[in-house]
């Protein structure tokens, strides 16, 4: 069989979803036999990505314009594009500054501005059609090969799009939110990283952004009666998903109280 | 589990110590698996003495039967594809096993389980770890805040004839053990005093004692016409707005759900795949989506699902689905409680 052309492409972020794609994962050799590393911004210095690509995976948020052209130019090279990370999922922690204005932000952060660029962030959906999600910071493993096997084998992948409360059940975790009245947010974040963090007795801190039409209003509210200040109710919902419909709803609840 | 033929149901009551230095026994053949304190909870798992043991536990967030008879995962075979597909089926693991402390509405939960993988189609590995499996209830002692179980006949005393091997009840410093089976009846050993009329009277004041102790209540009757009649009850679509995270913990806490999800993971080299089973939620989007759409799209009619499933349909094996536990309010993260959104409806009069 012949080796499929792949690309991993980055945008604003640690660059982590790249590292782990290239060195620390399970199946390493595997992947390296069935694809060919065409471009891999971690792995080269070149800078030219040739397409086409018969898979392109995109990490980071997109918060320069340059980055969309590029972006838009691998979308129409590539038979799939799938989002990898929190960041080009859904926004993740560059899109913090989605709900200040660009300006102040800047301010805060740089004295002189005259070689800042910067555009709202976005996740890459809200400029090129993406093919699936592999979500998480770390992203989830077995998302990974997921996508990897059904670009091989030609199906649909799978991801699953339900809380991470249910991983945390089957792992028999007793609740950290009931039991130990941690503000978990579990509840509203899509599941695939295995429930690690209330494995492990923390509340769950959404670094996966929401799932699918998650009721995060009424999450807010409970936090809320439990006694959490608005300011650790807003942090937690503009961590990872500031750039997010379903968390922005949150953060409107508790602006409105 | 209960054989053919017939044995004798003695009763006798047996110092606690002593009943427990038999559990111990029994470690040489079985897993012994019972609840044990954790924190201000308890948990069924499996224990090396029964020293570990917790039996004046509330409620468990799983049910015994759902970790240990039908499990959260678990895997059904796995094939290989070269050239031409050879299938590797995974034989039932059967190891022995003793659960101790299943509290009435468990074991009813286990009965109701037992509808969906042993009547019509056998389930073979849940088939197997049943059979091999020794359940010891424990009629309760105290009622927890969401129990509910007297409303549905489901305990706090059990009244099942058969499906399960001993029944205990708390008579202090004693346990007045009723053998329910012939495997417990060859099992138990202990000599111990006779439980005559008197003691099953006494028997009988507890379990009175503990009907009145109930905070939480549901009225069942006719609730399959009620419900029909109230598809669209505001209650829904307003608890799925202001309250229901759809995050299913209702489902993974709930000890009669039973809808699983066959899933495939293919190996790296696209080799090998293994099939698996594992829970399913009603309140996953995805649960109801099919070719061309997705007939639960709603919130409001996950959340449907789940309540009328649990509280109306006696029609789909002819009992209740609900065994009353509480589990589902106790750990709703917003604390929906199905027995109000109930006693809305049937407050309900349309104009």
């Amino acid at each position: 069989m012949n080796k499929l052309r792949l690309g991993f492409f980055k945008y604003s972020c640690c660059m982590g979803c790249s590292y782990f794609f290239a060195y620390v994962h399970k199946h390493v050799p595997e992947v390296l036999a069935s694809f060919d590393f065409v471009f891999i911004k971690l792995l080269s210095r070149k800078g030219i990505p040739e397409g086409p690509f018969d898979i392109a995976l995109v990490e980071g948020t997109i918060t320069e314009a340059w980055q969309v052209d590029e972006l838009k130019m691998i979308r129409e090279q590539s038979k799939k594009l799938f989002a990898v990370g929190s960041c080009a999922v859904i926004g993740g922690i560059p899109a913090i500054k989605a709900t200040t204005p660009e300006l102040e932000i800047e301010k805060r952060v740089y004295k002189n501005l005259s070689s800042i660029h910067s555009i709202k962030p976005h996740a890459v959906d809200a400029y090129v059609k993406v093919d699936g999600y592999i979500r998480g910071c770390p992203p989830a493993e077995r998302d990974l090969y997921e996508a990897l096997t059904s670009v091989l084998t030609g199906r649909k992948p799978d991801f699953p799009q339900y809380s991470v409360c249910i991983e945390c059940k089957l792992k028999g975790n007793l609740c950290v939110l009931i039991a130990d009245n941690m503000p978990c947010m579990g509840p509203v974040t899509n599941a695939g990283c295995g429930a690690l963090c209330p494995s492990m007795n923390r509340a769950c801190y959404s670094c996966f952004g929401p799932m699918k039409q998650a009721n995060a209003p009424a999450l807010a509210k409970k936090f809320k009666a439990m006694g959490i200040s608005r300011d650790d109710i807003i942090r937690k919902f503009t961590e990872f998903g500031a750039d997010t419909i379903e968390f922005r709803k949150a953060v409107e609840t508790v602006y409105e109280d | 589990m209960t054989g053919e033929r017939t044995f004798q149901k003695f009763k006798r009551l047996i110092p606690k110590k002593a009943f427990l230095l038999w559990l111990d026994s029994l470690k040489k053949d079985y897993k012994l698996i019972g609840p044990v304190k954790t924190g201000n909870h308890a948990v069924f798992k499996e224990v090396d003495s029964s020293e570990e043991l917790f039996m004046e536990y509330g409620t468990t967030m799983l049910s015994p039967g759902k970790l240990f008879l039908y499990k959260p995962n678990e895997e059904l075979f796995r094939f290989a594809m070269n050239g031409k597909i050879t299938i590797d089926e995974i034989a039932p693991i059967a190891e022995k096993q003793v659960i101790v402390g299943v509290h009435p509405c468990d074991v009813n939960a286990i009965l109701y389980l037992d509808r969906i993988f042993l009547r019509t189609f056998k389930d073979t590995h849940y088939e197997a770890r049943r059979k091999n499996t020794v359940i010891i209830s424990l009629n309760c002692a105290r009622v927890s805040e969401n129990c509910f179980c007297s409303s549905v006949g489901a305990g706090p005393f059990l009244h099942a004839a058969s499906g399960y091997d001993m029944l205990l009840t708390d008579f202090e410093n004693e346990y007045l053990v009723e053998i329910k089976s012939r495997e417990a009846e060859e099992l138990f050993g202990l000599e111990g005093r006779v439980a005559g009329r008197d003691e099953m009277r006494v028997k009988a004041e507890k379990e009175k004692s503990m009907q009145g102790k109930f905070t939480k209540t549901i009225n069942v009757s006719g609730l399959d016409n009620i419900f029909a009649e109230n598809m669209e009850h505001p209650v829904w679509q307003q608890t799925a707005e202001e309250k229901c995270l759809s995050c299913a913990n209702c489902v993974m806490v709930c000890p009669t759900c039973f809808c699983y999800d066959l899933r495939d993971e293919m190996s790296m080299d696209l080799k090998t795949v293994t099939r698996y089973r594992c829970f399913d939620a009603c309140q996953d989007i995805r649960f109801a989506e099919v070719h061309g759409g997705n007939f639960r799209q709603r919130r409001a009619a996950r959340l449907r699902q789940f309540v009328t499933h649990k509280l109306d349909q006696t029609n789909q094996y002819g009992v209740s689905a609900t065994v009353g536990c509480g589990r589902c309010i106790t750990w709703c993260p917003t604390g929906i409680d199905l027995t109000e959104i109930t006693k809305e409806i049937q407050r309900y009069e349309p104009a």
